[in-house]
């Protein structure tokens, strides 16, 4: 660590690098902390969380009873003991609540005013923050089990949307409509998301094994779709040509930089894809136990170097090295299935959600004060002085 | 209930110790570098080593000495961390000609690995004196050192490899290919029905052992001193290999050795 901050202070390394170096420490020691709670609204299991972009400090959640709850995750009480608070809460008895399971919630990319949760109710609504009443809703014809907005674009504000029906649609919000249907699936569509490179990219993944990549200026089908053994058909049995997953694909997630999509399918397998040509990186990542009958929520970390995928796997949450397919560790806490966990890139926290109506949040452990004596001390000014020598030498 | 918490105090000792060694390479990278250049060479070696370990592990008097010996490419994950790379050097020694992969019909995920001379051999000896040895070596020359597909249609046999019908039906009669569905085959080990059969029974023995033990687990040592049953007929240890490189038990390392846990849910 002292080799790090010597070499960036004298500039022979990258500012980045030390950022890069003390994030990957803290996502390796995540851990449970008695010090950090959040509230416990929720009656039934949670579904899906969301942290916003802008801030960091307001994270949404929605559960399987319809009700919607945010949290203030920031921390002014000036105390290390601290429960994050819910602000506010879509109830039970309020008048707009989603009759159903709330399978997906997201804020609006750009600011806080605005988020859209959809629902096993046939209906995605977009809620007015301040005053808690959905501006607009969107109805359909079969249950809605997630949905995305990009969160680069500028130019539209176009809302994917996956339900029963194995057509994509595509809601604009600034109209109100739905103005596009993506063709092409032939199943439910259990996962869609935006690319955060391009804003025209939308990847969607269904019950029929397949995920399929689309540009939506284009009006004709999808760019690709994602086959798991790279054209080799003599692989596999004639059933599974041209197919991610050898059962549902029920999770997707771009990496950071949106250049590599991370699938994860019924078949207990994760797969890391080359997204721009579709190649299968074939990075083994072993049994990733998958038995969700709907969509799985999981995310990659951001910031770090090696970068760690977090999945929910059971009752645990595995941390997986992204590019190495290593298991690094299983965050264990839940008493019951996970179903969703959010990673906070700038205190490199994670918070996971399940069905035992628990949100926990796991923080990195603080490196521990050394307790200072004679013997240590001197040991550590010899140690100094031969990492200041050492990269004087370099 | 001690020995339980023991165990779990053991668990979570090396999960910190592997943790602690993670974050101290994250600082180390000079260290790092070091390590990697000297495990590129031989890593390479290890692979081909590990397969002929496992491949003493086959009881070759079983088949009569008709098959050559098999190993699963889930028991090479048994032996190396990385799964990643272990896929890839298969693959690399799979492009050289030396190595043969196969489709098992049991899992679409479960690989059979052959060397590419004991299969030569075999089948050759299997087919001596019968009238399809002819058509038999000609696609053994053709498939050996160049072709590493697990499976052909009849486009590629008629046009690349330049078989006719009727030595296409010769080549399933002798157990070098079978049928995968209309017009396309799958690459095969003659006699290996013999072998799925004792395998799976095996596999489903071995695991019954591991869940029927007091709290669905079991030292590995033990389990390797256990007198098997008359449903496994390979040898214990290459049933080990294979339940633990598929996944259907979970390892940890305790101070007592290596502890094989059932995993629930499983479908076998």
């Amino acid at each position: 660590m002292l080799s790090f901050l010597y070499a960036r202070q004298s500039g022979l390394d990258d500012p980045v690098r030390l950022r890069r170096a003390e994030s990957t420490r803290r996502v390796l020691s995540l851990e449970l902390n008695h010090n950090r709670d959040v509230d416990r609204i929720h009656g039934n299991g949670i579904n899906t969380l969301d942290i916003e972009v802008i801030d960091g400090r307001y994270m949404l959640s929605g559960g399987s009873d319809g009700v919607i709850v945010i949290y203030d995750l920031e921390n002014n009480s000036k105390k290390p003991q601290y429960t994050c608070k819910a602000i506010c809460t879509v109830g039970r008895s309020s008048r707009h609540v989603h009759k159903f399971s709330v399978e997906t919630v997201q804020w609006y990319p750009h600011d806080t005013g605005m988020f859209v949760s959809s629902s096993f109710d046939k209906t995605m609504k977009v809620w007015d923050t301040e005053t808690l009443k959905p501006a607009e809703e969107f109805q359909f014809d079969g249950n809605v089990y997630c949905h995305h907005m990009s969160p680069v674009a500028r130019k539209h504000s176009l809302v994917a949307v996956g339900t029963k029906d194995p057509k994509v649609q595509l809601c604009d919000l600034k109209s109100g409509s739905r103005i596009h249907i993506l063709q092409g699936h032939r199943g439910e569509i259990l996962s869609v998301r935006w690319s955060p490179r391009y804003d025209h990219i939308l990847a969607t993944a269904s019950t029929d094994s397949r995920v399929h990549i689309w540009d939506v200026r284009r009006a004709s089908g999808s760019l690709f779709t994602l086959d798991q053994h790279n054209g080799d058909k003599s692989k596999t049995s004639s059933e599974a040509v041209n197919t991610a997953h050898n059962g549902r694909v029920n999770g997707l997630c771009f990496t950071a930089d949106g250049l590599h999509l991370l699938t994860t399918g019924t078949d207990d397998r994760m797969r890391l894809w080359n997204s721009a040509t579709g190649e299968n990186t074939l990075v083994n990542y072993g049994k990733v136990v998958n038995e969700s009958r709907k969509g799985l929520k999981f995310t990659v970390s951001r910031g770090c170097s090696p970068e760690f995928v977090f999945v929910p796997c059971g009752s645990s949450v595995a941390v997986y090295g992204l590019h190495s397919g290593e298991l690094i560790t299983m965050l264990r806490g839940h008493y019951n299935n996970v179903d969703c966990c959010e990673f906070h890139p700038d205190y490199q926290e994670l918070y996971s959600g399940g069905k035992d109506c628990n949100i926990l949040a796991w923080v990195p452990v603080l490196r521990q004060p050394d307790i200072e004596d004679e013997e240590t001390n001197s040991k550590r000014v010899k140690h100094c002085l031969y990492l200041y020598r050492s990269a004087g030498l370099d | 209930m001690r020995k339980q918490l023991n165990k779990e105090v053991a668990v979570f000792k090396s999960r910190m110790n592997r943790k602690r060694a993670l974050i101290a390479d994250t600082f180390c990278l000079t260290k790092r570098r070091r390590c990697a250049a000297d495990s590129v060479t031989g890593e390479s070696q290890d692979i081909r080593s590990s397969l002929q370990y496992l491949v003493t592990l086959f009881s070759r008097k079983l088949f009569n000495d008709s098959l050559p010996p098999v190993v699963l490419k889930h028991q090479l994950y048994s032996l190396h961390n990385d799964k990643t790379s272990v896929d890839k050097q298969v693959n690399e020694l799979r492009e050289t000609g030396e190595l043969l992969m196969f489709q098992l019909g049991f899992d679409s995920e479960a690989f059979a690995l052959v060397f590419a001379e004991d299969y030569r051999a075999k089948v050759l000896q299997g087919e001596a004196g019968r009238g399809t040895l002819g058509t038999v070596e000609k696609f053994l020359t053709k498939l050996i050192p160049s072709c590493s597909d697990l499976s052909f249609n009849k486009e590629k046999m008629l046009k690349e490899f330049l078989f006719t019908d009727s030595e296409i039906t010769q080549l399933v009669k002798s157990g070098v290919l079978t049928v995968r569905d209309a017009g396309s085959w799958w690459l095969s080990i003659p006699n290996s029905g013999k072998f799925i059969k004792y395998f799976i029974k095996g596999r489903k023995a071995v695991l019954g052992m591991v869940k029927k033990s007091k709290y669905g687990e079991i030292l590995q040592t033990e389990l390797e001193g256990r007198r098997t049953t008359s449903q496994v007929k390979f040898q214990m240890k290459y049933h080990i290999h294979d339940i633990i490189g598929a996944e259907l038990v979970e390892c940890i390392q305790t101070t007592s050795g290596t502890l094989l846990r059932y995993v629930d849910g499983n479908v076998n």
